[in-house]
């Protein structure tokens, strides 16, 4: 099988899985369905014409979408989850744009990060070669 | 009072199954529960610690050795696993004999264990307990 299709069954394996178990919340029920899904799929392991894995593939996805939960169950910090950007991690740049009175209370924080950054430009000069001081509108 | 403690203990399972999120360390919990014998009292006691125990605000902050015990036990709780044979560096696919679909369910066991999604294209790249050690980490800025 080629790489390609190798991550589209993958694929379609894990949301199947996820499926069932949006449907069947008792652990074992989950686990049975989940079993007889596993079947299913090592039953057309051995498949190695590529139109044919195309023509069960799309099979399978068109059976995965009919059988779509209306309320699928959701890892809680991911999209669609309750608590999904509910803490927003601000970007570390802004700190960089801090007021210089503020940066002045946090003396020695402000130094090492000086330093990081003078440290990260001269390992990405040393990796990448010299930029240009060129502008290119 | 046997029967009374098993009533109670179901009754706490199943409310623990209707929470649609459950927290990793109730996961963790089923896990470690399933491998050590302990008698019903005991199960009905670590349940209702469990139970109390709830962090609703922010989960635990995980440490490194906390992680790889986590992962290790996971995987030696999977069926198709030796976990003789497993050791932090085994390839999954070449040491250890799975295929790909056994390499969905680890990374499902483990979005489950941690409670967070694991995207295909990283999924790809954990294909030893290392990498799943190393990628947790990184996801929630673990260094130690």
């Amino acid at each position: 099988m080629a790489t390609a299709h190798v991550r589209s069954v993958k694929s379609l394996y894990k949301r199947s899985l996820r499926m069932l178990e949006s449907w069947y919340d008792h652990r074992f029920q989950y686990r049975y369905q989940a079993v007889l899904m596993r079947d299913r799929f090592d039953k057309n392991r051995n498949i190695k014409d590529p139109r044919q894995i195309d023509t069960i593939l799309n099979e399978g996805e068109q059976e995965l979408f009919n059988k779509q939960h209306p309320q699928p169950r959701r890892f809680a910090n991911s999209p669609g989850g309750v608590a999904f950007e509910r803490e927003v991690v601000p970007p570390d740049w802004v700190v960089d744009f801090w007021h210089p009175l503020e940066k002045a209370q946090y003396p020695e924080y402000f130094a090492r990060r000086e330093q990081r950054k003078a440290e990260y430009l001269a390992m990405w000069d040393k990796k990448y070669g010299k930029g240009t001081d060129e502008h290119h509108h | 009072m046997a029967s009374l403690v098993r009533q109670t203990a179901f009754s706490i399972l199943r409310n623990v199954n209707l929470l649609r999120t459950v927290t990793p360390k109730q996961r963790s919990f089923h896990a470690i529960s399933s491998i050590n014998n302990f008698s019903k009292v005991d199960l009905h006691q670590q349940l209702l610690n469990n139970v109390k125990k709830r962090d609703f605000s922010a989960k635990e902050p995980l440490t490194l050795k906390m992680i790889r015990e986590r992962v290790t036990l996971v995987l030696n709780l999977y069926d198709k696993i030796d976990p003789t044979k497993l050791t932090v560096d085994s390839h999954f696919i070449k040491d250890l004999g799975l295929d790909s679909l056994d390499h969905v369910e680890i990374v499902m066991a483990m979005e489950d264990e941690f409670g967070f999604e694991i995207p295909d294209t990283d999924a790809e790249r954990l294909q030893r307990p290392a990498d799943i050690i190393q990628y947790i980490a990184d996801k929630d800025d673990v260094f130690e």
